[in-house]
């Protein structure tokens, strides 16, 4: 399957909902743990969601990279154009 | 000690495990195909290697290592490696990311300086994130490479180690956040190798081990590690993300394995509960599993209902539960629940039990009826961790008994206290530490409790230490965090933590008095606490409640009552409290007819003790 930067950014937005802390606004600049209250099993959690999702490998270290939403959506699109995944 | 029981050193225990070739660790890598095995005969010359490679360095007899690898092969050999050559390694904990890194930093210097080591081995990833750690300990010479000390091909030269030398240190958080070092010689492993093996699990050698847990933390080091060597036993190693990530995989490797033994806090069997998937259930048989350890935090008999229940249609036999009490500063366990038994819970009065500090059972039918979650203020429910093991005591005395002179009856609530050849020699390079953790020659455990029938039940933990994820965090350390916030009253901040609403884990709530209204600028500065705890501390907070100022419950004496505030919480009733200056009179009653008990109960038993 090929992805696109905005169904990556749904996408991401999707699997992140449900771990959202109630009444925290979700953005792109928003901080996984500071803003939405996602705890570190929260986003372990989140990491296997989105390896299945678009079947990729995030190794550990890449985690320490990532803080916000946008992060997020960054790591995913810079692998998938990596493997050519990426439609522009 | 029993007459069987030959004490040895970990040195001796790798020598004699190597004429096995079929028997060894076997370690899953998320990243790779491969899992490669080494038998006890190639433990034996792998961590030999590794000896050689760091006597290399310059390291003699009773020099510290400081270890930081989070590959969890690495991590055995050269820890192995150091014992060999009698240096004493030191692990610290990986960093694990999302912006945490400068109270990371802060700790891990703390403990490389405190541990005086000269060389710290790690990854070259972990090496750039330390940064400039090297010019701020004085002592440490060298950060090395790990991939440089495996292609080192010197030969170990051999020491002579003996039960008294010192094995390792462990690092443990302590109330300041600065980690202590429990200190244990080749004594204290073997003879809690020995309680744990023999006596509490009664290992065979057809014993498989199936282990997740991280290698920096007593359970999984000394638990999977050690143990298993004077044993002769297989086991599989699995990098703890992983399990994080996949909890599934943790079943697969036992059920792969037909593993017999597996251990993991409260958290880990919630988690399989909630996070495994029915589809990933199918051709699981756990049949095999005879041994399932809970410990490093506090057991929830629900969980692991929860998880029996699941998990019981793939095989999982309930009955194999073994609850844990243990600490470092025991070198690992004090107690296991009787194996084959499983979770053993005694039903107590809730008002006796936390108003007059007595474990009063409830009446069989009441007993049997008695609900596992809600109606706490009936029931308590407390799970059984066991008897000591022979030649260890574990007794209870008032936490003002300085020198332990009265133990406590039976179902009498007090500290834990224990003695026995596990016990710890004392806190590394620290005398003062050292003399505050004994009280006439025993060890304070800091948690309380009671023992019924000679077996332990743990209440709760004096320190009101909050336990997330098998890490202890300590409220104080929070709060103090986030009184630094600007719009947060400074000194008006609670922090605890709760097993409510949903007992799965324990969540951190953090209150906080501000000035600010009512909206938006609260919300900002919820987020704005939450990210400096979380970079200090490594640590979510599950709730941050703004207050107006005077909400806070307080002592006479204008002391913040912290546990006060969790029964507000926990109760609903936190957020609809007015200010100090209109709070209710009933409250103030029921708070005097409680000190009332108190001051009744302490002339009773103080009279009672008098006559004796």
């Amino acid at each position: 399957m090929t992805w696109t930067a905005e169904t990556v950014r749904k996408e991401v937005i999707q699997i992140l909902t449900p771990h959202v802390q109630q009444d925290a606004p979700l953005s792109e600049t928003s901080h996984l743990v500071a803003d939405l209250g996602i705890d570190s099993l929260g986003v372990m959690e989140v990491i296997a969601d989105l390896e299945d999702k678009f079947k990729l490998h995030i190794p550990d270290e890449a985690l320490r990279d990532v803080n916000t939403v946008a992060d997020v959506t960054s790591a995913i699109t810079s692998r998938l154009q990596n493997e050519g995944r990426l439609a522009e | 000690m029993s007459t069987s029981f030959k004490p040895r050193t970990v040195v001796q225990a790798i020598e004699d495990a190597a004429k096995s070739t079929q028997t060894g660790y076997r370690f899953i890598d998320e990243d790779s195909q491969a899992e490669p095995f080494f038998s006890h005969a190639g433990i034996e010359r792998a961590s030999a290697r590794f000896g050689g490679a760091l006597q290399s360095l310059g390291l003699k007899k009773g020099d510290r290592v400081a270890l930081i690898l989070p590959d969890n092969s690495d991590f055995v050999f050269a820890f192995l490696g150091a014992l060999r050559a009698g240096i004493v390694p030191v692990p610290i904990y990986p960093p694990t990311g999302l912006g945490q890194l400068s109270g990371y930093l802060e700790n891990t210097l703390h403990i490389v300086a405190k541990s005086g080591a000269k060389v710290l081995v790690t990854s070259p990833e972990i090496r750039r994130v330390l940064g400039t750690v090297q010019s701020r300990a004085p002592e440490l010479t060298n950060v090395c490479d790990v991939d440089t000390l495996k292609a080192q091909r010197e030969e170990l030269k051999p020491e002579k180690i003996t039960l008294d030398d010192t094995c390792f240190l462990q690092f443990t958080s302590g109330s300041t956040s600065r980690p202590k070092g429990v200190t244990l010689t080749h004594a204290n492993l073997a003879a809690n190798v020995h309680s744990i093996m023999d006596l509490g699990l009664k290992v065979q050698s057809f014993d498989k081990g199936v282990s997740w847990l991280p290698l920096y933390h007593d359970m999984g080091l000394i638990g999977f590690v050690l143990s298993p060597l004077y044993h002769v036993n297989s086991i599989t190693f699995l990098p703890p993300l992983l399990f994080l990530k996949r909890p599934a995989r943790w079943l697969e490797h036992m059920s792969r394995e037909k593993g017999t033994i597996s251990f993991g806090p409260n958290f880990a069997y919630a988690l399989c509960v909630k996070r495994i998937k029915e589809s990933e259930m199918q051709g699981l048989d756990l049949s095999s599993w005879r041994v399932a350890g809970c410990g490093a935090e506090p057991i929830r008999a629900e969980n692991l209902q929860a998880f029996a229940q699941k998990f019981g249609a793939v095989g999982f036999n309930e009955k194999a539960f073994v609850s844990c009490y243990g600490m470092a500063e025991s070198t690992l366990a004090v107690s296991f629940s009787a194996i084959g038994a499983g979770v053993q819970t005694d039903h107590v009065e809730g008002a006796a039990l936390w108003s007059e500090g007595l474990a009063k059972p409830m009446s069989p039918s009441e007993g049997a009826n008695a609900p596992t979650t809600g109606d706490a203020e009936r029931v308590a429910s407390v799970v059984s961790c066991g008897p000591a093991f022979p030649d260890h005591e574990i007794a209870v005395f008032a936490e003002t008994d300085a020198n332990s002179e009265t133990p406590l009856p039976e179902r009498s609530v007090g500290e834990l206290r224990l003695r026995g050849p596990s016990v710890m020699v004392g806190y590394w390079n620290d005398a003062e530490l050292t003399r505050e953790a004994f009280a006439g020659g025993w060890l304070k455990t800091g948690d309380i409790g009671y023992l019924a029938g000679g077996n332990v039940h743990i209440c709760g933990r004096s320190k009101e230490v909050i336990i997330v994820n098998g890490r202890n965090y300590y409220p104080q350390d929070m709060e103090w965090e986030a009184s630094r916030v600007d719009g947060v009253r400074k000194g008006n901040v609670i922090a605890f933590g709760t097993m409510k609403p949903t007992h799965d884990r324990e969540r951190v709530v953090l209150v906080l008095e501000t000035s600010l209204p009512e909206g938006p600028k609260r919300d900002t500065l919820k987020g704005e606490v939450r990210r400096v705890v979380q970079q200090a501390m490594g640590l979510t907070v599950d709730d941050v409640v703004p207050v107006d100022a005077g909400v806070l419950p307080k002592t006479s004496s204008g002391k913040l009552q912290r546990a006060k505030t969790r029964e507000l919480y926990e109760a609903g009733d936190l957020l609809s409290r007015g200010s100090i200056r209109e709070v209710d009179t009933a409250s103030v009653v029921k708070e005097v007819v409680k000190s009332q008990i108190g001051y009744f109960r302490h002339a009773l038993l103080g009279g009672i003790g008098r006559k004796d």
